[in-house]
């Protein structure tokens, strides 16, 4: 599992920034950052090496933060393997509510990592079908 | 000491021959003293004299309460305008006090007092200090300020008139207030809502709560609501009291709520209430809202007729749980001058916040209205801070939580809003006077 930040920034110049100036200053290294246009609020979501750190120091700034857990799973490189993995999830009827990629350093593979209403089930469908999950740990 | 619960209760009425008469007595007694007024300002102030020869109006044509619809109204402005004493009705040495307001923009509002005025006005308060449960072996602690602000002054006055012991701590110095309150033994205190819970926070924390005797809090001067009453009842195990008055009609004790807390018990026997339709200034229908104006019915030095406070309310003239009579003004539903309309309806930036609040900690209760107009529309922008508590790593709970702060604020304004949530802490706080409406419009 995955311990992911998610900081809630308004649609504005500077608002990212705000809170990597932050992160730079509490010497948190950023593992991955995803953000969806929205018209006037997002959602930051990072993964970082100190979440609880993180999540303290910005907090004392005023941002509000959650740590919620995600699912990483560590992809092969080659044609097809998304689409294998959430065909596992799709037919297992688990809804997925963002998901993102990035590169896992140690193995020079690809990430996945998605947020989901039902972590357990899919967990479990994920391990039946063989796929690698991440821990935060690991990163 | 702990709350008295409303069945626990003894009420006790100071003037039952005044508080508790039927509508028609009360109403002769106005009449008489309103014929009384008009014929003072008439003669001895030539601002009213004007005024009333301006409408055509004698004072023969005052014959009882009912007529005062016929006199000129007073405004803030007229008071400015005769700056310092301009509409003073008695000879200077008949004066024996000034109280004042300091206006945070331009000039002072001061007024002078002659001594049957500070009678009346220690009568006022001595008759809400009893509806508050206090008798002269009591001892207030009055951290209200002291000075030309009618509030540290009027309840020292007040306390006078009682019987009562008055502890004149005036604003400042938590430290001392806290060692005074206790080692003192005061029964009550008076203060600001606002100071009354850093006060009463203060004194959980140091751990004196215990050793007080405090049972009551009369509070005013400033808009609070039913929840911050309970929190500092629940604190400090009191029973706490809304106070209310402006230094134009006499000072605080104009009006208070007793413990049925169902409106503010106003002293119609010296200040005639109206409530008005703040555009048209005709009355509205009795229960209604509309802007609540003042005939001061006995005042000597500085008398007012039809001051208009620009405060709306509404006015409950049935007999009170409590046995009084006197008439209730409900919560402050804003001020005429922060109202807006907006597509043809009225809205005050106070109904947001009590409706932010109603949702029970979803979102902070700061906000900041914001009206434009897009393509000859009112459109309604509220902004709202995000609570840490309800913050979703999810948009389309975010997004659920938008809608329902739309819902409720469209219900509690009659107009639908457009919400827009915001990082939390990016819209000023209420201290003092803060900004809570921007208005693009240009009309």
């Amino acid at each position: 599992m995955i311990k992911q930040l998610s900081v809630f920034v308004d649609n504005r110049p500077g608002s990212l920034s705000e809170i990597t100036d932050n992160l730079k200053e509490a010497k948190v290294d950023i593992r991955a950052i995803a953000s969806f246009d929205t018209p006037e609020f997002a959602i930051l979501r990072l993964i970082v090496d100190k979440p609880e750190e993180a999540k303290e120091f910005l907090a004392d700034k005023g941002f509000i933060v959650k740590i919620s857990d995600a699912i990483g799973v560590e992809l092969t490189d080659e044609t097809g393997s998304l689409n294998n993995l959430l065909s596992f999830l799709a037919e297992a009827d688990i809804n997925l509510n963002y998901i993102y990629t990035f590169i896992y350093r140690n193995r020079k593979a690809p990430v996945l990592v998605f947020g989901t209403d039902e972590i357990d089930s899919a967990i479990k469908t994920l391990k039946d079908a063989g796929e690698v999950l991440v821990d935060h740990s690991e990163l | 000491m702990s709350k008295i619960e409303l069945k626990d209760w003894q009420e006790k009425i100071r003037t039952p021959e005044i508080e508790c008469i039927s509508r028609d007595e009360m109403a002769s007694i106005q009449s008489k003293r309103l014929v009384e007024v008009v014929n003072r300002v008439y003669d001895n102030v030539p601002f009213y004299h004007e005024k009333m020869k301006d409408l055509g109006v004698e004072p023969g044509d005052i014959k009882d309460i009912s007529d005062i619809n016929k006199l000129p109204f007073t405004t803030k402005e007229d008071i400015r305008n005769n700056y310092p004493f301009g509409l003073r009705a008695v000879p200077e040495e008949q004066v024996v006090r000034v109280q004042g307001t300091s206006g945070t923009t331009g000039k002072l509002t001061v007024i002078p007092y002659t001594q049957k005025d500070i009678d009346v006005w220690g009568e006022c308060l001595a008759r809400e200090l009893t509806m508050a449960g206090l008798t002269k072996e009591d001892r207030i602690h009055i951290c209200y300020g002291y000075g030309l602000f009618t509030g540290g002054m009027g309840l020292d006055i007040g306390v006078s008139k009682l019987g009562a012991t008055a502890i004149p701590m005036s604003s400042g110095n938590t430290k001392r207030q806290m060692m005074c309150m206790e080692d003192f033994g005061a029964t009550a205190f008076a203060c600001t809502p606002s100071y009354a819970l850093y006060l009463a926070e203060s004194l959980k924390e140091a751990g004196v709560i215990p050793r007080l005797k405090i049972k009551a809090g009369i509070h005013g001067a400033e808009p609070w609501t039913k929840a911050m009453r309970e929190k500092i009842e629940g604190i400090l195990g009191i029973n706490c009291f809304d106070i209310y008055g402006l230094c134009e009609i006499s000072g605080p004790g104009v009006a208070m709520d007793c413990i049925h807390h169902k409106g503010l018990h106003i002293q119609v026997d010296h200040f005639y209430p109206e409530i008005l339709d703040p555009g048209t200034g005709t009355a509205t229908k009795e229960g209604e809202y509309g802007e609540l104006v003042f005939t001061t019915l006995s005042k000597e030095a500085y008398p007012l007729l039809r001051y208009r406070t620009k405060d709306i309310t509404s006015i409950d003239y049935s007999r009170c749980d409590c046995g009084r009579t006197l008439p209730r003004i409900s919560t402050f539903k804003g001020r005429t001058d922060d109202m807006k309309v907006i597509r043809g309806v009225n809205v005050f930036p106070t109904q947001v916040e009590q409706a932010l609040v109603s949702m029970g900690g979803a979102v902070a209760p700061h906000y900041l209205l914001v009206v434009d107009r897009v393509n000859n529309l009112d459109v309604l922008t509220v902004m709202v801070e995000v609570d840490e508590s309800y913050f979703s790593d999810e948009i389309k709970k975010l997004d659920a939580l938008r809608d329902k702060v739309g819902k409720v604020l469209k219900q509690a304004l009659g107009i639908a809003v457009k919400v827009k949530l915001v990082e939390p802490k990016t819209i000023q706080r209420s201290e003092g006077k803060a900004t809570r409406v921007i208005d693009n419009r240009e009309i």
